[in-house]
């Protein structure tokens, strides 16, 4: 009988070795969430900063499409991966256009591109304010600018 | 940029964890019950290597198998050859077989018949307890088929019609399993000189080996064809008595009867037909039948599909039989007429175990009902001297399924009767009487098989039967005889049958 | 220097002063059969070793992240109490008349081990070394290579050993941290010009071949790790990891799958020229097969987590040796995850793959944190090499992949492993700490 105990005994610690993983694991998904969420707040500060753009169409998936980009006060947009905005798409040139925020309101401008910048449609010849709202065409990629 | 292609390189990486836990849940839990009962697995092997495995008991207490620990190796030594093939072996070095393996956890007690006990026991980690068995099998009936067969490669099994109890299941050639059962250091040399050996005594021919029946699937096919309705004991056909001489031309193919040992051809109804073993009338009838329900009729007796010997929870697997080609371990339709009539003789794709064979004499023994054989008996407490203890802990026993009619199989039964004892049937079967010596005023029902293998090879000589089968008695014991190469069904096969009988009858009193 | 309290660490450290005592105390009672604790200096030991690296890191003021140590300090755990529970002479050391057994021997390298993670998590002020002297960096990994192909000496099949009196090393597990290095810093300097040159091929675009040649000459390396030393495992860590690097670089996936196809293509060519790939791979499609000669190994390391259960044998409980001899060869190394499998079952089993799986995540997250694009790169690549090595040894145990014989980070025995393992983590954490300086000296707009 006294086996049994024993076995008893080392069934309970057995669990108590398992049971002290899991506690473990537990914190470590606490810290990782925490982490996170403290990321996400940042994001939703920066993002009630100045304004994003949507991706509303990407044929080459880069910036992917359905994704939205949180916006500094300067962008520039091409197929250079030094731009801000790197935009893969065989219409887009290497330094196609700028986005910035001058005091209030947004602006594009293109810096010269072989196929043009196009706002709600129209190909702009000179640097244009944007609206919250407006649509951006860069080569195939559309995009929309969001608060 | 970066920041971007890492997330989503984190999503990949995510997916491979959740394949690798997949993977790791796959053997721990899906897999884990067929990896734990598998012979090579090396916790059966530790468990083998020094627990106790309990005792085995024929039907009447009679020792067949036993272990001793010396030293922390457990043995085991096999009392009688004759059972090899019902037992099995039980090796640390290639495993076990037959009833040792499929109660193997029984057999060292990790597995309690009774399921809290067995819950508490695996909780606590106790060491397991053996348990013994015993047998449906007489040892004496056993010996005296081995003995019957001789030297001949074969089969014979034996049941009870009604119980499904396994009376007798020999396969010869046997062999001794003590030596492979013993030290695993030195089990290799008999193991390997039984491998080489070219009689195949590894083979467990009466539910491994398949053979071609011959005559005795004419008992099926009477039995179907009586069931559906297609003929009655009156039946006759026409053109039979003349194509018994000309042969039946089907599909442009001609059946020819075979050697009726000089009795003439006559126009013969059912009895008459399975007396002399009419290959044109039965052709014949399984052409009435047709494919469909010829197949149809085959399953219900257990061809066309695996077929096990219980309790079912832990059997004893059966090989398949098929009336077809073998398609994915089932029956493929019939080619044609030409295979659909050979088949209702037995010849044609035609290919059966002693097992399904010996079931078939048992529905019709038991009025059409089909026995589920078993041959373990009951699980006992485990004594140390070799006697059958009292405490019984676990029973087996089975029930049947009804496959054809009572009707049906009664008028089967009497033209069985008549192959055996009737006046052709006598005068066909020549010298071989094979009504039951030493008994008197009871009779046997069967039928012989010589099963035609092509080439120089001389056929297989089969009997199926059951006694007592004379009117008003109830069938006690049904039998399949199988004796490979052995030459004619009735030179052979059929007067082992009946002394295999009478013995059982003897033996138990009746 | 300030110190930096690290509280989030600390925190995470306390159940494993606790868990390894009780793993070891369990073990001791299943195996005596007697209710008492048993020897504790290894166990002490290892927890010693960790705080101490915990604060190591707080006394130089180290900011870096507060969750590896711990997710390293956990793994450590349960393969030292593991180890601790194997027979100890399967593997151990006498220097200087001391003889040590395996988890004694396991216990000093994580000691060294955890000394040079702090060691190169402070000392790594800033990157310059390991940017700019990235050929020199590429050329010492080659001449590892060569001198493993030229001195080295066969175990189980695979020539990766060099042996140096007193120990034996394999300069694969250096050579490894030395290829992550040259990648990230070729990749920082090429990756606009890999992302944004290009040349068309029918519909698929691929950079000018000039670009790609170090990609070809790793290939070529790879090849001959695979040719020369029959090390298959290695072979498919360093490619697998490169190939990571080249997406985090581009985001190109066409450069994956042609790297792929590429490895695909090698590997066959492999399977039909060489016997031993293609034993594996039959060994691999089918160990029941050949269950007692080839497949043994697969085969009981199956058998192992079908014991395993979900819950477990219990540690000590489980079938280690069968007549004298070990159930699954290289239990230690190649299989310490199957043994974790099997004693504390299918929980212990997601537990450890959980630490791992925190491990890769956090490696991750300093990556897209990191300031710079050598940084992140460099991160990504120390993280899929650990990442990827222990998805390759447990999925090889599993029989999702064939098995090769690489070690489980921190959890296998085995000193060369470990040290790597550490310096990859000290990498890790000296990125993670220039990142945390950086945004406090200039906040982001």
């Amino acid at each position: 009988m006294t086996g049994d105990i024993l076995r008893i005994l080392l069934l309970l610690l057995q669990l108590g070795f398992v049971a002290l993983l899991y506690l473990l694991l537990m914190r470590f998904a606490g810290s990782l969430l925490k982490d996170l969420r403290s990321a996400e707040q940042a994001q939703i500060a920066s993002r009630s900063g100045i304004g994003r753009l949507s991706v509303l169409e990407s044929p080459e998936d880069e910036p992917p499409a359905g994704t939205t980009i949180a916006l500094g006060p300067i962008n520039s947009i091409g197929r250079n991966v030094n731009n801000t905005i790197y935009v893969e798409d065989d219409f887009v040139s290497t330094n196609h256009a700028m986005l910035t925020f001058r005091g209030r309101s947004w602006f594009i401008e293109d810096q010269g591109s072989t196929n043009g910048t196009y706002v709600n449609g129209h190909r702009i010849e000179r640097p244009v304010a944007l609206s919250f709202g407006d649509e951006l065409t860069i080569g195939r990629v559309r995009m929309r600018l969001d608060r | 940029m970066i920041a971007t292609n890492v997330r989503r390189l984190g999503l990949y990486l995510m997916l491979a964890f959740a394949v690798v836990s997949a993977s790791i849940a796959w053997w721990q839990v899906l897999e884990a019950p067929q990896l734990a009962t598998r012979a090579d697995n090396p916790e059966v092997i530790a468990a083998r290597r020094s627990l106790l495995r309990g005792t085995i008991f024929d039907a009447t207490g009679q020792v067949l198998a036993t272990s001793q620990v010396i030293d922390g190796l457990s043995t085991r030594t096999y009392a009688d050859p004759a059972f090899t093939h019902v037992i099995g072996y039980s090796s640390l070095r290639f495993g076990s077989t037959g009833i040792e393996a499929a109660f193997e956890d029984v057999l060292v007690g990790r597995t309690d018949p009774n399921p809290i006990r067995d819950i508490v026991n695996d909780v606590l980690n106790r060491q397991p307890e053996p348990r013994d068995l015993s047998l449906t099998i007489d040892r004496r009936l056993q010996d005296f088929a081995a003995n019957e067969l001789g030297g001949d490669a074969g089969a014979v099994v034996a049941l009870d019609p009604i119980s499904g109890q396994i009376l007798a299941m020999v396969s010869v050639p046997s062999f001794d399993a003590t030596p492979i059962s013993g030290d695993p250091d030195v089990a290799q040399e008999p193991m390997d000189a039984l491998r080489g050996n070219e009689a195949e005594p590894l083979l467990a021919r009466a539910r491994q080996g398949r053979y071609v029946p011959g005559s005795i699937m004419k008992v099926f096919t009477t039995a179907a064809a009586l069931d559906a309705g297609v003929i009655t004991p009156d039946t006759t056909f026409a053109d039979q008595p003349e194509q018994e001489t000309n042969g039946f031309v089907v599909d442009g193919f001609p059946i020819r009867e075979h050697d009726l040992g000089g009795i003439a051809p006559s126009l013969w109804p059912l009895s008459e037909a399975l007396q002399v073993s009419s290959n044109i009338y039965f052709a014949h009838v399984g052409l009435e039948l047709g494919a469909e329900r010829f197949l149809e009729y085959a399953r219900q007796f257990g061809f066309c599909g695996p077929m096990q010997i219980g309790p079912l929870d832990r059997p004893l697997s059966v090989a398949p039989s098929y009336v077809t080609a073998a398609e994915n371990g089932e029956c493929s339709a019939f080619s044609g007429d030409v295979e659909l009539a050979t088949a209702a003789f037995g010849q044609g794709s035609v290919l059966a175990t002693p097992v399904q064979m010996a079931l078939l004499a048992a529905t019709i023994a038991g009025d059409g009902v089909m026995p589920q054989p078993y041959v373990v008996r009951d699980v006992r407490a485990h004594t140390d001297d070799g006697t059958l203890s009292q405490t019984v802990l676990d029973e087996f026993g089975s029930g049947g399924t009804r496959v054809i009619s009572t009707q049906a199989a009664r008028a089967t039964r009497t033209a069985m009767v008549d192959a055996v004892n009737g006046e052709l049937g006598r005068l066909y079967a020549g010298q071989a009487d094979v009504t039951l010596y030493g008994i008197g005023g009871q009779r046997s029902a069967g039928k012989t098989g010589t099963a035609q293998l092509g080439g120089e090879q001389a056929p297989h000589s089969w009997f199926i039967g059951f006694a007592p089968a004379q009117e008003g008695a109830t069938p006690q014991i049904a039998v399949a005889v199988l004796v490979e190469s052995g030459g004619s069904g009735s030179g052979r096969a059929a007067p082992i049958a009946g002394r295999v009988m009478a013995e059982y009858l003897r033996l138990s009193g009746g | 220097m300030r110190i930096a309290w690290r509280g989030a660490e600390l925190r995470l450290l306390l159940p494993i002063i606790v868990l390894v005592p009780l793993g070891f105390a369990v073990t001791h009672i299943a195996l005596s059969g007697m209710f008492e604790p048993g020897p504790m200096e290894l166990a002490i030991g290892y927890v010693a070793i960790i705080v101490g690296a915990h604060f190591l890191l707080v006394a130089f003021g180290h900011r870096g992240d507060q969750l590896l140590l711990p997710a390293v300090g956990a793994m450590g755990a349960v393969g030292i109490v593991m180890l601790n529970r194997l027979p100890q002479d399967l593997a151990g050391t006498s220097a200087l008349g001391i003889e040590l057994g395996m988890a004694a021997t396991q216990l000093l390298w994580f000691a060294v081990g955890m000394v040079a993670m702090v060691a190169v998590a402070v000392g790594l002020r800033d990157d310059g070394i390991l940017r700019h002297y990235k050929y020199s960096w590429a050329a010492i990994g080659i001449l590892l290579l060569a001198a493993t192909v030229v001195f080295g000496y066969e175990v189980n099949g695979a020539r990766l050993w060099i042996d140096l009196g007193p120990v034996s090393v394999q300069p694969g597990e250096i050579l490894k941290i030395v290829l992550v290095i040259f990648i990230a810093a070729y990749l920082a300097e090429t990756r606009t010009l890999l992302t944004s040159a290009r040349l068309r091929i029918g519909p698929i675009s691929v950079p000018p071949l000039p670009y790609f040649l170090p990609m070809l000459a790793l290939f070529g390396i790879v090849m001959l790790i695979v040719v020369r030393l029959n090390d298959l495992g290695t072979a498919l860590l360093f490619f697998g990891t490169f190939l990571i690097m080249l997406f985090v670089a581009t985001g190109r996936r066409s450069y994956v799958l042609i790297g792929l196809v590429l490895f695909a293509a090698g590997f066959y060519v492999a399977y039909q020229l060489f016997g031993h790939v293609q034993a594996r791979v039959d060994v691999w499609l089918d160990p029941f097969a050949d269950p007692l000669g080839a497949g043994f190994q697969p085969v009981r390391a199956l058998y192992a987590f079908g014991r395993g259960g979900v819950f477990g044998e219990g540690l000590g409980q489980g079938l280690v040796t069968l007549g004298g001899n070990l159930t699954i060869p290289f239990v230690h190394t190649d299989f310490i995850f199957t043994a974790v499998a099997e004693e504390l079952g299918l929980l212990g089993a997601f537990a450890l793959l959980g630490f791992a799986a925190v491990l890769v995540f956090r490696g991750l997250r300093i990556a897209a944190l990191a300031r710079d694009d050598f940084s992140g790169l460099l991160a990504v690549g120390l993280t899929a090499s650990l990442g990827l090595q222990t998805l390759i040894i447990i999925g090889g145990n599993t029989k999702l992949i064939p098995l090769t014989g690489i070690t489980l980070p921190f959890v296998s025995y085995g000193g060369s492993s470990i040290l790597a393992s550490s310096i990859m983590v000290g990498l890790l954490l000296s990125i993670s700490h220039r990142t945390a300086v950086g945004a406090d000296v200039e906040p982001e707009a």
